[in-house]
């Protein structure tokens, strides 16, 4: 061997003996969190960075003429696109609401099950006028759906059936003048009708509550099941103000009805009063 | 074919009144429709022609409803005549007289409707059909003129001009 490929054999040697050192001596679980690798990737990011902004930017210039070949066609597709998810999202939304108001509406009907047996209606129909307040369902006598039924939401009553046909029923809603509601004022006991002011008014009135009655605003009406269309101790409003009637005789009390009238989706009909719910209600 | 086409515009107008025009009740009270198409028809028609307009109006709206039947009828053909016999009297062609129209021919058939409730044993304080009902659904009412008069002047008076 000559002297020259010695002195090369061992340079190699030892430069693999220096690169095998500094390889063990930089393993990360021994130089900790601060190996000069890390700190030069410091120095070193803002650069990356500028240089990685310029490569975006160079590859955009680029590639700008080629991209902008059926952009306008690519634009108006991305428009139909925005349009048709948007529609989607209110789609969303409104699926989103309806099932929060049969959710509640099923878990009403859970509640009243040992009861009542009901059956769910959308409200398909309004009255066109300002002065009566009915509504249209889309459940009629072939959903066994018979007149005077009651109709409730989870927040209180609505009305009741008044004209049935194989598919659809009317219910006059407790605002309509014509309709009238044994009640009770939940605290006193003291009875009284609810009867409709107007439909679009939105409000009843309770009328001929005895004189002597503890009446005030802010208790609450129910149903009181004698001699009445309604099951009892069905939610109806709560009182807003007390007067007295005319002839002196009685009090009347005006009252906000709990449930939303005027917003009305979904109902349930009330098709079957269980036995000993009738029984108890027969004996008041 | 327009006696077929205004109770088929009429009918379109119910469907709508019963349906999606309850989504723009502000606060339950939603504006009539029929009465606003009939007043303004009969303000540019005149009275004789306002009254019939009404009468057919109504009880295309009666029918829709199935019940009461005659009520609308005469409520309309009440506002239609006075609607009518304003515009005689007045520039027929302004929009906001127009609204003013509307607004007191409306208001007179709604009490006129609360009276023959009366007659149909259907008892409401006068206080709560008039600040509640009548006023503001004539309000309501009349608020939508300038959407549709100018549509029903030129309308009008296209077909006064084809006869």
């Amino acid at each position: 061997m000559r002297w020259a490929t010695a002195k090369k054999l061992f340079l190699l040697a030892v430069l693999i003996a220096v690169t095998l050192t500094a390889m063990r001596c930089t393993v990360p679980e021994r130089m900790g969190p601060a190996t000069p690798g890390i700190k030069f990737q410091d120095v070193i990011a803002p650069v990356q960075n500028g240089l990685t902004w310029l490569g975006k930017q160079g590859r955009y210039i680029i590639s700008l003429p080629v991209s902008m070949v059926g952009a306008a066609a690519r634009c108006q597709e991305l428009e139909q696109e925005i349009e048709r998810l948007e529609s989607e999202r209110i789609k969303f939304n409104e699926y989103l609401m309806e099932n929060r108001r049969l959710a509640a509406l099923l878990e009403h009907k859970k509640i009243m099950a040992d009861n009542y047996n009901l059956l769910t209606a959308s409200v398909i129909g309004r009255d066109p006028g300002n002065w009566f307040a009915t509504i249209t369902l889309n459940h009629g006598s072939g959903d066994g759906v018979k007149e005077n039924m009651s109709v409730l939401t989870p927040d209180g009553l609505v009305g009741r059936v008044v004209a049935v046909t194989p598919s659809t029923c009317e219910v006059l809603l407790i605002t309509d003048p014509r309709s009238g509601v044994g009640s009770l004022v939940q605290d006193t006991r003291a009875p009284g009708i609810v009867e409709g002011v107007a439909g679009a008014a939105g409000i009843v009135r309770m009328i001929h509550i005895p004189n002597n009655a503890r009446v005030e605003a802010g208790q609450a009406v129910v149903t009181s099941g004698m001699g009445s269309l309604f099951p009892k101790g069905i939610p109806v409003g709560r009182i807003n103000s007390v007067q007295n009637e005319p002839t002196g005789l009685f009090l009347s009390a005006e009252i906000s009805p709990l449930a939303d009238l005027n917003s009305l989706e979904e109902v349930m009909i009330v098709t079957f009063v269980h036995p000993e719910v009738a029984t108890q209600q027969a004996g008041g | 074919m327009r006696f077929i086409l205004y109770p088929m515009l009429l009918g379109i107008v119910i469907l709508l009144q019963s349906t999606v025009l309850g989504n723009i009740a502000i606060v339950g009270v939603k504006p009539d429709l029929v009465m606003l198409i009939v007043v303004l028809s009969s303000f540019v028609a005149g009275a004789r022609a306002g009254a019939f307009l009404g009468f057919i109006g109504g009880i295309v709206e009666d029918l829709f409803l199935g019940n009461y039947i005659g009520l609308n009828a005469l409520v309309k053909m009440t506002a239609g005549y006075l609607a009518g016999a304003a515009g005689k009297r007045l520039y027929r062609e302004n929009t906001v007289i127009a609204t003013f129209v509307a607004f007191f021919t409306s208001l007179a058939g709604f009490m006129v409707n609360y009276l023959l409730l009366f007659y149909l044993d259907i008892a409401i304080a006068p206080v709560q059909a008039l600040f509640k009902v009548a006023l503001p659904a004539a309000i309501y009412t009349a608020l939508l003129t300038p959407f549709i008069f100018q549509r029903i002047f030129r309308s009008m008076q296209m077909r006064s001009r084809d006869l």
